[in-house]
């Protein structure tokens, strides 16, 4: 089987994990979300297998275009939904979450998005590649899930307010706590993968190692973000829908720097 | 000094400061940094005078934006000394409760009695707390057992770890920015070029640009050889990711390009009435050749590697890559001129504009030979080996901030009546759920035990 049938094997188990979540959150069977989620691991596989193939049909990390850094984005947040569901039980998410990774696929399989794999340019050939992009994009994964988680405890808390808990599922307490580690994952990863390691490479790749070239500029906004999130949280003592909105904004920034500096500036990271 | 401190450890400030940074960051961004006065003006029209006076044309090394990252260092540093002292007492100096209501009044407690004396039921705690890793501490007062259990007590100094970390990168980009130094040469092969600022000269020994089969770039390779006082010490082949590191300089390969001082030139000439003819001839600009056929002497009389005209309606070159290479050929019959046309490498039915009637010669640019240069940097920053320390500081701060939870356990325990009354409470100031967990945990199991 080629890589390019995997994908798109995966891309129908996704679809069909989020039919099964949303199957879910209108009837409020339990059997249903645990459907979805076996749908999403068993996708989770096939899109590992997919990466494995492409990776040794083209010699090189399965992330130095965009077609690719898409498909491996969205494994990623699989992959990181998969442990937090396991962990936290939070099944609500499921139907919005597997709706960005059905968003990312799409995107990925876009005729916009060339998808032959050509061979590496001089400045990509380093192993700091496999470390720089898996680990930052893996860090994004798990702040994508705290923007959901965030956007839910939104919802959650609004409603709470009106009509009391009474609800099944988790409380607007619960997601607010399971937002907050999933950040509490995802920033020190991004920071290894994207701050520390990209630092490094770029002293190997390009004799310096902070050129304030946009895309370096937007992951230290990021950064940034996600460090007032910590702060205002941890010694001021801010939650809920402060703290939400915090990580709501980080999310739309590490967003930006991994989709909208591409497109909209110029600068070093011309590539992916 | 007082209000000074009280000013610059408000954690307050900190996020105000880092608001300021990041919209200043983003500016940064949305407005092309280090370009050209009249570029700004084409732009921004008016308001280009305000952006050059303002140093946003280099907004992240204007004065006003250092100032913030020093005042956001000097912040950082004043918040993390106020918070030591007290997280190092703590640690290093911690008090055994002896106020049973004060330990009852935390989020986490339990109270419960066992039918045992003090001395057996402090040791099946001091026990229980150990199994669970847990470091005991204990206190005697008269009838009174105040234990206390704790474990990861580093976790506490996680975020000044990540601070210390930070000062150290900021602190190194200070040194890279005074003591750094950097810049191009461009190295032909053969060529030995004495590093700038250093005791010792480099030479370019080959230079080689690999293809993939498709005709892109694979890599470039120089190889190089480090010559200090007229003797050479060692060589090595430099590529894109892999430089050469001699005396606290770094040589990067950073880019090549053609020398296009003596290019050897492929021209294949033919002739309109005779379709069998064809020649080739490799020159250089300058040289003539004579074709005895024709009495006719041809010239390489000028080569340009990216053709166009110019101003004044001149040829000239646009770049120095060879995008339009062409050639200017003249013919010369018993010293007369008799033609001179352009050919293109590019454009072989092109520029035959000049044929006449004296000669029905067709002049193809083929191909041409150039030198290629290897274009490397050399660079001297003595900060970096700071921000890689500061990097693990930083990396490692954060992994115990997050992943190494502090705990404390404190028990009061007192004898009553042959019966000991035992009250606990736990500290935890993350990951309270899996604390409270554990706690109850083990106060189950030292209620179940006999």
């Amino acid at each position: 089987m080629t890589e390019s049938t995997l994908f798109l094997i995966t891309f129908i188990l996704y679809i069909l994990a989020a039919f099964f979540y949303f199957a879910y959150l209108f009837s409020r069977k339990e059997t249903l979300a645990g459907i979805g989620y076996k749908f999403a691991i068993v996708g989770l596989i096939m899109h590992s297998v997919a990466l494995v193939l492409r990776t040794i049909e083209s010699g090189h990390a399965p992330f130095t275009n965009m077609y690719e850094s898409l498909s491996f984005l969205a494994w990623s947040a699989v992959m990181a939904y998969v442990i937090i569901e396991g962990k936290f039980k939070i099944r609500k998410a499921g139907p919005y979450f597997m709706l960005i990774v059905i968003g990312l696929m799409a995107l990925a399989s876009s005729p916009l998005m060339p998808k032959e794999a050509t061979p590496l340019i001089p400045a990509l050939q380093s192993y700091w590649l496999w470390l720089h992009v898996s680990v930052t994009l893996i860090g994004e994964a798990f702040f994508a899930i705290g923007f959901i988680t965030s956007i839910l405890y939104l919802v959650a808390d609004s409603r709470e307010k009106n009509r009391g808990t009474g609800k099944p599922g988790l409380t607007s307490e619960q997601f607010d706590a399971v937002s907050y580690k999933c950040i509490a994952v995802g920033f020190p990863l991004f920071t290894l993968g994207g701050l520390v390691f990209g630092m490094v490479w770029a002293y190997n790749a390009w004799g310096r190692y902070w050129s304030w070239d946009p895309k370096e500029t937007w992951s230290l906004i990021t950064w940034f973000v996600f460090a007032l999130y910590l702060h205002t949280r941890i010694v001021m003592g801010w939650k809920g829908r402060r703290s939400a909105f915090i990580a709501v904004l980080g999310f739309l920034a590490a967003l930006f720097t991994y989709f909208g500096v591409n497109y909209l500036l110029s600068g070093l990271h011309s590539y992916a | 000094m007082k209000s000074f401190i009280a000013f610059f450890s408000s954690v307050k400030l900190a996020i105000v400061l880092l608001i300021i940074i990041t919209i200043a960051s983003i500016l940064g961004t949305l407005i092309p940094q280090h370009r050209s006065t009249a570029e700004y003006a084409a732009r921004y029209g008016q308001l280009s005078t305000l952006l050059i006076r303002l140093e946003i044309s280099k907004l992240y090394q204007a004065w006003w934006f250092i100032s913030l990252l020093f005042l956001f260092s000097l912040n950082i540093v004043i918040c993390t000394l106020t918070r030591l002292s007290p997280k190092l007492k703590r640690a290093l100096a911690p008090s055994l409760e002896k106020e049973k209501k004060k330990l009852l009044s935390l989020k986490i407690t339990a109270n419960f009695s066992k039918n045992k004396d003090l001395e057996t039921t402090a040791e099946r705690i001091q026990k229980e707390l150990e199994l669970k890793r847990y470091k005991v501490k204990e206190n005697r007062h008269e009838n009174n057992i105040f234990l206390l259990g704790r474990k990861r007590m580093l976790g506490l100094f996680g975020s000044d770890i990540v601070h210390f970390g930070l000062l150290i990168i900021i602190l190194g980009g200070i040194v890279s920015g005074l003591g750094g130094f950097r810049t191009d040469l461009t190295f032909n092969e053969g060529q030995t070029i004495p590093v700038p600022q250093a005791d010792f000269k480099l030479r370019l020994d080959k230079f080689e640009t690999e293809f993939y089969p498709n005709g892109a770039v694979r890599d470039w390779k120089s190889t190089l050889s480090v010559i200090e006082d007229g003797t050479k010490l060692f060589e090595k082949t430099i590529e894109v990711n892999h430089p050469l590191s001699y005396k606290g300089f770094v040589f990067y390969q950073s880019g090549y390009g053609y020398n296009w001082e003596n290019p050897t030139l492929h021209l294949r000439i033919k002739k309109d009435t005779d379709p069998s003819y064809s020649m080739q001839v490799k020159m250089k600009v300058g040289e003539t050749v004579k074709l005895e056929d024709e009495n006719m002497d041809i010239t390489a009389m000028r080569f340009v590697p990216d053709f166009i005209i110019g101003e004044n309606n001149r040829v000239a070159t646009r770049s120095m890559n060879p995008n339009n290479p062409a050639v200017l050929i003249g013919g010369h019959r018993e010293g007369e001129a008799v033609f001179s046309a352009w050919a293109f490498a590019k454009y072989p039915d092109f520029g035959q504009m000049h044929s006449s009637q004296d000669h029905d010669l067709k002049f193809e640019f083929e191909d041409f030979e150039a030198a290629q240069y290897s274009g490397i940097q050399a660079a001297r920053d003595p900060g970096v080996n700071f921000v890689w320390v500061g990097c693990g500081f930083l990396m490692f701060g954060l992994c115990i901030a997050f992943f190494w939870p502090p705990r404390e356990i404190k028990l009061v325990l007192e004898e009553s009546n042959g019966k000991t009354n035992i009250a606990a409470g736990g500290i935890a100031t993350k990951n309270r759920e899996d604390f409270q967990a554990e706690f109850e945990n083990m106060i189950q199991s030292l209620r179940r035990s006999k």
